[in-house]
């Protein structure tokens, strides 16, 4: 039985690791473009279907995931300067329907260009396989993906605490006014910032494609759980919000074992305690 | 004599920032009491601290004898207060008489049955609204929205919101700010109309204004009240033209 | 126009409709104004945008439905149904409602979702997946006709009730709320109390709706209470306009039959809403009406000129 669960941390902590890939991308953009980007789920879909057809061109899953989330940072683009921007005079409100509409639209340009049935990708064959860890026998990619995400969220982190970029970030998200005075153009922060999102978003999806495939619903499926994830950290904490997708990647794999059904709604339940017991989230302030 | 209000060592600490310390003041009945002192000196933060928009850190405020101390601020003009803000703040969409009406309606004596009503059903509040609209000059806008006002009308419209609760005690927030001479000169003499009708509680940074009207005048600097008195004591005192002007004169 | 006018227009519509169009895709016009409308007392009125009404829309059609199917009568089944949702709505709004902004928006977006996965997983009730069937209809409303003069009816009393609101005191202090929270406080009104009524109340006239779509096919299909759904109340409401209390009407009216008749030509026709969605919100965001207004002015004006 302890293997069992030992096993099922293992696994909660590399879907936890790829929510907290999401979550950031959700909480940098609505740190600093104070919006919540209800595309994002889409942008996740997307990095998924590229790295997919990046991968099954090229022979080469790395490529694909190399490549693909970069292709969605081109859809982020396009979809901040030539939309999200032009409301900005507009109320708030309207610029987050217009990314809910952009998802409806995105949504099916996957089933338009895919098809309506999913796929399945398997990894790269170095990474193909168990391993035995002694106390269980356990997926190389698996074990992968968690070395590798940590290490994009700690270069992420670096980036934000270490350099004039992430410093600019931190400003944006606690004080986006006092950046515009500084002289900073706010436009390119936003458009590096939203990009920076959908990298996130499409990075998790590619990676995420050995482990749970690819379904056209995928990215409807995940938006409600980075939604989660924002809502437990704090709106607008980076720390926050990976702490808050490894402890819902927990949360649910480990339900799993005692209580399949549930494990859903267990997020739910995280995130209802947080509002009661914690309202401004685990790492939120105020 | 117990004042009308009273705040005993009010202070307001915003982290590291200490914003208000240990302010004693009190405010007689029916007086024009204004609170000067050079920008940043604490005197909006005073206010939120007396009209429950921010808790005290510490001290207590008492009116009517009664504590208040971080009452929320929807119970303040229950109380009998009534609060002018320094950058205008009405509703924008609203028409004038709504702006006011709404207002009055709050502090009416209303039942649960009054929410079945229509807003035109109410003629004793309708005809104190449009009462106070036509005191403060504004009755030809009555249908405009406040939008369409003028700044001067709308810091007008902003006294009228405050006086449609028939307060006791009205806290005036640079009432003449941005205001051109002649819309200052109009606002001065509403202030004096309303003084002994009112107490007032007053924040203004022009001198001429403060020194016609005031009863008494409070002044502040660094958080802390430096000095107090009549008009005449204020213009003489030392200390208070070191804070403004830096120890010229 | 004055709202007598417009209110004639729509019994003029209610009455006509079902001679135009077939008697279910009124009915569902009907059913999702009454939605579109609630909705607008917070959107239009109260300016808290809320992504999660699908949730009390599906809990009223299942609880309706379950009472239904039980073989209790109409008179039971609904006014439990909306009274459950009420009860609900009280209870969800007060947490909603401690925040504003993006805080509320998620809040209810994530509620939603809760309910959504618990009506998914527990498929002994609700039936899961595969929704909610076989629920009757009373025997006094089989006939069509008459199902469709129960709805109409409901829907013009749901539409009385709620302009008799948004006319009160109530609809003043909520436009005070949009335009000013913290002047409404300031004036005296405890925002998140009012808040909280303007929530239950869109919220239980929603749930009310959801408990008439029960019997409209005897299903209750999952996707009524998903959080797409919900969004698709908000284009609705949008799509009609929030500035006019009538204007939702027309924006239920307007999704429903594009909907509907672009389901007909492609299966990928939701791309098409949400294009129309994205010309709605960057170029007419007054919704119809604001549309209507302007070819109105410009008739006025083509008059005038010499």
């Amino acid at each position: 039985m302890s293997f069992l669960i030992l096993s099922q941390i293992l696994n909660g902590f590399a879907t936890g690791m790829l929510y907290a890939l999401v979550g950031v991308g959700l909480t940098l953009v609505l740190g600093v473009l104070n919006l919540p980007n209800f595309a994002h789920g889409t942008l996740f879909a997307f990095g998924a279907y590229f790295t997919y057809t990046v991968a099954n061109l090229t022979d080469s899953f790395y490529l694909g995931v190399l490549i693909g989330p970069l292709l969605v940072v081109l859809i982020g683009f396009v979809i901040e300067s030539q939309g999200v921007r032009r409301l900005y005079a507009a109320h708030h409100d309207y610029q987050l329907l217009f990314l809910f509409a952009v998802a409806l639209i995105l949504q099916e340009t996957v089933i338009l260009i895919w098809g309506p049935v999913g796929f399945s990708l398997l990894p790269p064959k170095f990474l193909a396989g168990a391993v035995d860890l002694g106390f269980t026998v356990y997926p190389k990619y698996r074990l992968a993906l968690i070395l590798f995400t940590a290490t994009i969220v700690v270069a992420l982190y670096l980036m934000l605490t270490r350099t004039n970029v992430g410093a600019i970030l931190r400003a944006g998200i606690e004080n986006r006014e006092m950046v515009k005075v500084l002289g900073i153009d706010i436009n390119k922060v936003f458009l590096f910032t939203f990009g920076l999102g959908a990298y996130l978003a499409g990075l998790a999806g590619g990676l995420a494609t050995p482990i749970w495939g690819l379904t056209p619903t995928m990215g409807f499926d995940i938006l409600p759980i980075s939604f989660v994830i924002v809502v437990v950290a704090g709106l607008g904490s980076i720390l926050g919000a990976i702490a808050a997708g490894i402890l819902i990647g927990l949360a649910q794999s480990l339900t799993t074992i005692w209580w399949p059904e549930a494990a859903n709604v267990v997020i739910y339940l995280i995130m209802g305690l947080t509002i009661i017991l914690r309202p401004q989230g685990l790492f939120g302030s105020r | 004599m117990a004042g009308l209000l009273e705040c005993h060592a009010l202070s307001k600490n915003f982290d590291a920032v200490a914003a208000v310390v240990d302010v004693n003041l009190e405010v007689t009945e029916g007086s024009v009491h204004s609170i000067i002192g050079p920008n940043g000196a604490g005197k909006t933060t005073f206010f939120n601290l007396i009209s429950g928009e921010v808790p005290p850190t510490a001290g207590r405020v008492y009116f009517k004898g009664r504590d208040i101390t971080g009452l929320p601020s929807h119970r303040i003009p229950h109380v009998g207060i009534a609060r002018c803000f320094q950058r205008t703040n009405i509703f924008p969409k609203l028409t004038v008489f709504e702006n006011v009406w709404v207002a009055m309606f709050s502090l009416s004596n209303s039942g649960a049955l009054d929410f079945i009503k229509r807003v035109s059903d109410f003629g004793e509040i309708g005809d104190k609204t449009r009462e106070i609209i036509s005191e403060l000059g504004l009755e030809e806008k009555l249908t405009e929205r406040a939008e369409t006002l003028s700044h001067g009308q709308q810091r007008a419209l902003e006294v009228a919101i405050a006086l449609a609760g028939a307060p006791t005690l009205i806290l005036l927030d640079e009432p003449t700010q941005g205001l051109a001479p002649e819309a200052t000169q109009q606002m001065t003499q509403l202030i004096q109309r309303l003084a002994g009708r009112y107490t007032i509680l007053l924040i203004e940074h022009k001198m001429h204004v403060v020194m016609a009207i005031s009863h008494w005048i409070s002044v502040m600097h660094f958080g802390q009240i430096i000095a107090e008195g009549g008009p005449d004591e204020i213009r003489q005192n030392e200390a208070v033209q070191k804070a403004y002007l830096g120890g010229r004169r | 126009m004055r709202d007598r006018n417009i209110f004639l227009i729509v019994l003029a519509f209610v009455v006509i409709g079902p001679f135009v169009q077939p008697k279910v895709i009124i009915t569902e016009m009907l059913i999702f104004g009454i939605v579109a409308v609630a909705n607008n007392i917070m959107i239009g009125y109260t300016g808290m945008l809320s992504f999660g009404q699908a949730m009390f829309f599906g809990i009223g059609a299942y609880v309706a439905g379950l009472l239904l199917k039980a073989g209790m009568p109409l008179i039971v089944a609904l006014p439990v149904g909306t009274l459950f949702v009420l009860v609900l709505s009280i209870a969800v709004g007060y947490f909603c409602v401690q925040r504003t902004g993006l805080y509320f928006i998620c809040i209810t977006f994530a509620f939603n979702q809760m309910f959504y996965f618990i009506a998914y997983s527990w498929t002994g009730l609700t039936g899961g997946e595969d929704g909610l069937p076989g629920i009757p209809r009373p025997s006094l409303l089989l006939d069509p006709v008459a199902f469709y003069v129960f709805v109409a009816v409901v829907f013009l009393a749901c539409l009385v009730a709620m302009k008799r609101i948004v006319d009160s005191p109530l609809g003043l202090i909520c436009q005070t709320i949009r335009e000013n929270p913290s002047r409404a406080a300031a004036v005296g009104y405890n925002v998140k109390l009012y808040k909280l009524t303007a929530f239950t109340i869109a919220s239980t006239f929603t749930g009310l709706a959801g408990t008439v779509y029960a019997m409209l096919y005897g299903i209750v299909p999952i996707d009524q209470i998903h959080w797409l759904k919900s969004g698709d109340f908000i284009f609705m409401t949008l799509l009609g306009g929030t500035g006019n209390f009538f204007g939702p009407i027309l924006g239920a009216v307007g999704y429903i039959w594009m909907s509907e008749t672009f389901s007909l030509y492609w299966a990928r026709w939701p791309l098409i809403m949400g294009i129309v969605f994205v010309v709605v919100v960057v170029y007419l965001r007054g919704g119809i009406v604001e549309l209507i207004g302007k070819v109105y002015g410009s008739i006025q004006r083509a008059r005038e000129a010499p």
